[in-house]
């Protein structure tokens, strides 16, 4: 059975039958199966100098910045009348 | 396969991009078959929906175009129409209620152009590789820089959560429905949605309540603003706002949260991946966006239009909250705006706290590996759906606490959006860009251009706002 033309009868199908596993399987691509997934992960990438001064930056700026949302809502909690 | 799959006897599969034929015809298709769960069949059920309306319209061309944008359409309005939640309206109230028609009209709609530039990516990035955003980042950045993120998506997804059942308690208390009632409603809600037990049927009962974001649409017909001056104001940016410029800051800095936050790229992908999209679908999820962005865009200014009156009228808006707004519009857009738009603000906080307690039990799931997908029963994803009512059950119960300083949480969240946003674009832009994962999908010049853009410039109005808060009266604060 040549998956192709599976794939065409499962279309042309007013009702596919998905119990069978292969139909599933020819309307699916790999990555989509659970159980593909779960056996397999994409490998960490290396993280150039520049990369890693980028995300540092970043999460210091978002530290900073959430410092300073607390500062905010301090200062309009004590001059809230 | 450099860089993925590298961990498993599946790489067998030998193709960066393995295609439907591919993997029916596989050397491990066999051992796949008898691991398929009730997941994989019900998201096979709706792509031989998608398969069919491309096989079956052949003779008319017109009507499955629009058949199949019909079954692939979803995610991208959601995403869209899910951030016109209760906070952004009430900025966008607040905006149109301070400043009127003028600059902040064209403003709104930039935001939106910004909004799609970024959830584009997350489209494409869901279609090609099958993962969400969180799995993605864990995977190729590791724990450490994958906990931080997950950490301002927790902070970011819980605050905005609150402030949804805030809307919900508002909207519904214009019509003199008691606080525990209204809030009970939106759990009702959110309980209801998940009970489906699939992706499909969640989409579409979402889908049918965020139309109603477009209850602002009359709401501000019936304002009557002045049509001549919305265009003026569209073409030319003017008038510009006046008054102090820390509060005009706050405004921007407000609506730019309304538009785009950290929670819409996690749930676009996320969503993406589990209504089982491809990339031959990334077309008709480029239109969806469109379309999303489109429509909130429209509800958004419906929204700033519909609040008008109160700046013509001077009346000081400042502290005005959901329902508060609903009553003061009242004498001019009529009991019947104002009951369109206390509507507009409870469905707001309802299609919203859906989709973010939804993006945040996405994100957990795809951290600790267990089940993360609407297709999944509940007794086989029991921590996906705990996570999903668990942080929507602990927001409504804050909601109902007397006294509980919430009003702070309503004027700090978008703001934490916005600060919030450059480190996920970081994460996004490099993940789009990364070819093990995207293949021939990844970002092109302009992509990026775009993508860089949009995060400098986010970077620069959360200094700005930095700088205000540490020396306030630099700007006249």
């Amino acid at each position: 059975m040549k998956p192709h033309e599976d794939h065409a009868e499962a279309a042309a199908s007013p009702k596919p039958d998905l119990k069978d596993p292969r139909v599933v399987l020819s309307l699916l691509e790999t990555d989509q199966v659970v159980a593909a997934k779960q056996q397999t992960r994409f490998g960490r990438r290396s993280l150039s100098t520049g990369i890693k001064i980028l995300l540092w930056g970043l999460r210091v700026y978002v530290l900073v910045m959430f410092v300073l949302v607390l500062v905010s809502v301090v200062r309009a909690i004590h001059s809230a009348p | 396969m450099t860089g993925r799959k590298q961990d498993s006897e599946t790489s067998s599969f030998g193709s960066a991009r393995p295609t439907t034929e591919i993997a029916a015809s596989s050397p491990v298709a066999g051992d796949l078959v008898g691991l398929l769960t009730h997941e994989d069949v019900d998201r096979a059920r709706d792509r031989w929906r998608v398969t069919r309306a491309r096989w079956q319209g052949r003779g008319a061309q017109r009507f499955r175009g629009l058949r199949v944008l019909w079954l692939l359409v979803g995610p991208g309005v959601l995403v869209f129409l899910g951030e016109n939640d209760a906070p952004s309206m009430l900025s966008y109230s607040a905006t149109g209620a301070r400043f009127g028609i003028g600059f902040f009209i064209p403003f709104v709609v930039l935001t939106f152009l910004i909004g799609l530039v970024v959830q584009e990516m997350t489209v494409r990035l869901g279609a090609v590789s099958h993962r969400g955003h969180a799995e993605l980042i864990f995977d190729r950045f590791g724990k450490f820089w994958g906990f931080f993120s997950m950490g301002d998506l927790v902070i970011g997804n819980f605050l905005t959560l609150i402030t949804e059942f805030i809307g919900i308690r508002a909207g519904l208390g214009f019509f003199g429905i008691r606080p525990v009632v209204a809030v009970g409603v939106g759990l009702v809600a959110v309980v209801g949605a998940i009970t489906t037990g699939r992706y499909w049927t969640w989409e579409r009962i979402t889908l049918g309540l965020a139309i109603f974001n477009g209850l602002f649409v009359p709401a501000a017909i019936l304002a009557h603003p002045n049509w001549l001056a919305v265009g003026h104001a569209l073409l030319t940016w003017t008038p510009l706002p006046q008054g102090r410029a820390a509060e005009i800051l706050l405004l921007i800095l407000a609506d730019i949260g309304a538009t785009v936050t950290p929670w819409m790229i996690f749930f676009q992908q996320s969503a993406v991946v589990d209504k089982g999209m491809q990339p031959r679908d990334i077309r008709a999820g480029r239109f969806d966006t469109l379309l999303g962005a489109t429509l909130a865009a429209i509800f958004a200014i419906a929204a700033i239009l519909a609040t008008a009156p109160l700046f013509h009228h001077g009346i000081d808006a400042s502290q005005f909250q959901g329902a508060q707004f609903a009553e003061a519009l009242a004498p001019w857009i009529g009991h019947v705006g104002a009951a369109l738009f206390a509507l507009g603000i409870f469905e707001a906080g309802i299609v919203a706290a859906i989709a973010i307690s939804t993006s945040s039990a996405y994100a957990f799931g795809e951290v600790i590996g267990t089940g993360h997908s609407l297709n999944r029963p509940v007794r086989d994803a029991w921590p996906f759906y705990s996570t999903l009512l668990g942080s929507a059950c602990a927001a409504a119960a804050l909601v109902l606490i007397p006294h509980a300083p919430l009003e702070f949480v309503v004027l700090t969240v978008n703001v934490i959006a916005v600060l919030a946003m450059p480190p996920a674009l970081a994460f996004l832009i490099l993940l789009v860009n990364d070819r093990d994962v995207m293949g021939e999908h990844v970002n092109g010049f302009w992509e990026n251009a775009a993508g860089i853009v949009v995060t400098v410039l986010l970077v620069g109005v959360g200094i700005a706002f930095g700088v205000t808060t540490v020396f306030p009266k630099l700007l006249g604060g």
